[in-house]
């Protein structure tokens, strides 16, 4: 009876082992969630054109874990959407990271699709401030329904974060009084816009939908919306790009499937992740 | 009202909050149970994950987990082990004895993201093993070890004086009456815990979550460095996308089969523990 | 013969040797990790209000999240427990009892992402529903959402606690006159307090280190509630801040170790609690 047992966790724990025999290559990526579905896209589509057999992990995380990751060796390549900060640059100064740009995104500030359908289409910069400061509480403040606003953040450290607070703050990672809670991935952010009914956030704009609509910012008499013109031609205000990065210069593999990524079937697979490819 | 009265209406009342209590419980698996049904297509437990995890089944992260149970249980049980007899049968020292018994409860009551940071800088920085299943195992077979070692003190201890006087009357050295009669004897211990000790490494999550798991690209593990995908972390990512139904679907289904496993090791453990018990003291 | 016995002694203590090194070696790291930060802040640390990355680190919203939680859940569970334990115990036939404490070991079991997938699709929900907040992700969630986990645990010790209280109190009572109820109220309760207590205490240790449940539930909001007692706004507990920030920074850094001081605060606040549980526990079963 005993011996039946043991049998069988010892065969549980040799299984794996004996399906592969052959030892193939492996990348390990990490980082944001805006470039996840890129990176496991290409990584489909790179695994079936190899010649021979290939691994590759694409895990989210956020921007600065990618960063983190690929700095101290945990993973082989990085992903961001944003730049490398400055105090990120000199904490990883031996690390000679290296940046590999495959495509553009855009950041619409989104709000609750019931807020939208409400009347409010656009806010100016100094509004959006004022709401993540919370100096503005009420929807109805800014010409909306009588609703207290639901004010969703993101984690710190994230890409879709830095960027979008750059340009309503001027800061990267300003201290934000008025949040009423806080928020992880792309994924998380949207979940949470789309149960409220009266919430605003940050978002790519290519994870818009049904539940939550992008607000145009408001500069005097100029309105923005994010669409793919204003972005290629730059009138959008907040654009990123997204990157892979690397320790050093990229060889082998990793080389590839960068290659890969900035070649016309990668950044195809950049436009139909929703994002805007270089080209 | 008599005093009498008052006393049935108390018991009524406690009776009617004890079948409460009872049903809420019971309602959290049935609700696990129905939202999952649907789930279980006839793929989901041998097709691999697909559209980020969103459709398709979760074989290789069953599979992850059992791998990540099973090699927790084997570092585990030798530890567990040795540690119970040596304190059971060589140790003299009663302050050695209570550092023991609080070491224990103090592990069995840590944090298990604690586990899983330290762990992590431990096995997997330090001693270069990386995020990968092995890591995973070794933290583990840490946070189970408490688990093992009540199981196989308490059949230690239950067994009847007689067999050891039995022992030293034939003679018998130290070792030998340790291994012809105290393990054998208390072999339903050992089993009992570590079917407990498999199903408690089943549903943790924290304590691997950064240090032996990935979200997509393995299968099956190749070599001792990779991560594996797990039930519980697959669980993890879907429920954060809550608003997507198909998501939370695969989510349901997930949890299924996970709860379904840690409760059939659970019982198993209760039967095999009755039966061996009953073979041990024939 | 006898070397052979003295080398297998040496092989069992050289195991509880590693045993005993899983717990002082934990100890060990989480000091050692947290020592620049310490140095850095010294006793601000635990008193800081904020916590911004790379700036300035301060535990205190996260050591009120945590305990506020944990008391929340701790007064949600105590009366729950102590009544049904007292039913199961004293007026609960012996069969009953024995599928109902099997059923309670069962559910204790069950994983704490379970409980985090169930607070997400309901318990979130309900709670923004039923008080009309903003957002369901709140401390009452968190705390509702373990006082759920912990009942099966605190339930069941407090049930043995009870039984621990030999028969003669029993028989003595009721050969006295007293009823069943008067017995259980007046005799045997008072003798089961401190194991009671203990249940309890095991139970808030365990729900004070809970990561996954409470990490999808409480909002992540690094931010003591304004007003303080406001259970309805989110917050941060330090398992939860630890499970959504290790990541950026495993390893090394300012950051890392603030991240480790929380975790060793942690550490230390469950031990004496679950100390002071296996105490009370103890003494009950002495009697």
């Amino acid at each position: 009876m005993v011996r039946v047992l043991l049998f069988i966790l010892a065969g549980m724990g040799v299984a794996p082992f004996s399906v592969h025999a052959d030892h193939s290559s492996k990348i390990e990526i990490v980082g944001s969630s805006t470039v996840l579905p890129i990176a496991s896209r290409a990584a489909e589509k790179f695994k079936s054109a190899s010649s021979h057999r290939m691994r590759i992990l694409v895990n989210a995380g956020g921007s600065g874990v990618g960063i983190h990751s690929v700095a101290r060796g945990r993973s082989d390549i990085g992903m961001t959407s944003r730049k490398i900060s400055m105090s990120e640059r000199k904490r990883f100064e031996g690390s000679h990271l290296k940046v590999h740009s495959v495509g553009m995104d855009a950041i619409a500030c989104v709000v609750s699709s019931e807020i939208y359908a409400a009347g409010i289409h656009d806010l100016t910069r100094q509004q959006i401030r004022d709401i993540y400061q919370g100096k503005i509480k009420n929807w109805k403040d800014v010409g909306g329904p009588d609703r207290n606003i639901v004010v969703v953040d993101k984690e710190r450290h994230r890409g879709t974060r830095h960027v979008f607070m750059n340009y309503i703050f001027g800061n990267p990672t300003p201290k934000t009084f008025g949040t009423l809670l806080v928020t992880g991935s792309n994924n998380e952010e949207q979940t949470k816009i789309a149960q409220s009914d009266s919430a605003i956030g940050m978002l790519s704009y290519a994870w818009i939908n049904d539940e939550v609509k992008a607000i145009a910012i408001r500069h005097e008499k100029n309105i923005v919306s994010p669409t793919r013109e204003t972005i290629r031609k730059g009138n959008y205000p907040i654009t990123r790009n997204l990157s892979f990065i690397t320790a050093g210069e990229p060889n082998g593999e990793v080389k590839a499937f960068l290659e890969f990524l900035k070649s016309p079937e990668g950044q195809q697979i950049v436009e139909e992740s929703g994002y805007i490819p270089f080209n | 009202m008599s005093a009498a009265a008052f006393e049935r209406c108390m018991i009524i009342f406690l009776s009617l909050l004890t079948l409460l209590i009872s049903s809420l419980l019971l309602i959290i698996l049935v609700t696990v149970f129905i939202k999952g049904l649907p789930a279980l297509h006839s793929g989901f437990f041998m097709e691999a994950s697909e559209n980020f995890g969103r459709s398709g089944g979760i074989f290789y992260q069953l599979m992850g987990t059992l791998l990540l149970m099973t090699g927790a249980v084997l570092v585990s049980l030798p530890v567990a082990l040795g540690s119970v007899i040596y304190q059971t049968q060589f140790l003299k020292s009663k302050s050695l004895k209570e550092v023991c018994r609080l070491s224990a409860q103090m592990l069995n009551a840590t944090p298990t993201i604690l586990f899983g940071l330290v762990g992590y800088l431990f096995f997997g920085v330090y001693l270069k093993t990386g995020v990968s299943w092995v890591t995973g195992s070794l933290i583990l077979s840490i946070m189970i070890l408490p688990t093992l070692q009540i199981s196989i003190r308490e059949a230690i201890e239950a067994m009847p004086q007689k067999y050891k006087d039995t022992g030293m009357a034939l003679g018998l050295s130290r070792w030998e009456q340790i291994k012809s009669i105290i393990i054998p004897q208390c072999y339903y211990g050992i089993i009992t815990g570590v079917f407990l000790g498999l199903a408690r490494a089943a549903g943790e999550t924290a304590a691997i979550m950064f240090a032996a798991t990935t979200f997509s690209g393995i299968q099956f593990p190749e070599t001792f460095e990779d991560p594996v995908p797990t039930l519980q972390t697959h669980m993890l990512v879907l429920t954060q996308e809550a608003a997507n139904p198909k998501a939370i679907a695969q989510a349901w289904g997930a949890g299924w089969v996970l709860l379904a496993l840690v409760f059939i090791l659970t019982i198993t453990a209760w039967i095999l523990r009755s039966r061996l018990k009953m073979e041990a003291e024939l | 013969m006898k070397n052979e016995s003295q080398c297998m002694m040496w092989v069992f203590a050289c195991l509880n040797f590693m045993f005993l090194c899983c717990m002082g070696g934990l100890f060990f790291f989480l000091v050692h990790e947290s020592f620049p930060i310490i140095k850095l802040y010294g006793l601000d640390f635990w008193f800081g209000q904020d916590w911004w990355v790379g700036e300035t680190y301060g535990a205190l919203p996260m050591l009120y999240g945590s305990t506020l939680v944990t008391a929340l859940a701790c007064l949600l569970v105590l009366p729950l427990a102590l009544a049904v334990a007292i039913f199961i115990s004293e007026f609960l036939t012996s069969m009953n009892r024995r599928f109902v404490k099997a059923v309670l070991e069962l559910l204790a079991g069950v994983p704490g992402i379970v409980y985090g997938l169930l607070g997400v699709t309901f318990l979130s929900l309900w709670i923004k529903d039923i008080f009309g907040l903003l957002d369901g992700n709140t401390l009452v969630t968190a705390a509702c959402l373990l006082s759920i986990m912990i009942l099966p645990t605190v339930l069941t010790l407090s049930e043995d606690a009870m039984r621990a209280v030999p028969a003669e109190y029993r028989e003595n009572a009721l050969g006295l006159g007293l009823s069943k109820w008067q017995t259980a109220i007046t005799v045997v309760l008072p003798q089961a307090l401190p194991g009671i207590m203990g249940a309890v205490l095991l139970g808030i240790g365990r729900a004070m280190g809970e990561t996954i449940a409470v990490m999808l539930v409480v909002g992540s909001l690094d931010r003591i509630p304004d007003p303080w007692f406001n259970i309805f706004s989110s917050a941060q507990t330090i398992p939860s801040k630890l499970g959504r920030e290790a990541a950026e920074s495993i390893g090394e850094g300012t950051h890392w170790s603030a991240l480790m001081a929380l975790g060793l605060t942690l550490f230390l606040m469950v031990l004496v609690i679950s100390f002071m549980g296996n105490r009370f526990l103890k003494r009950e079963r002495k009697l």
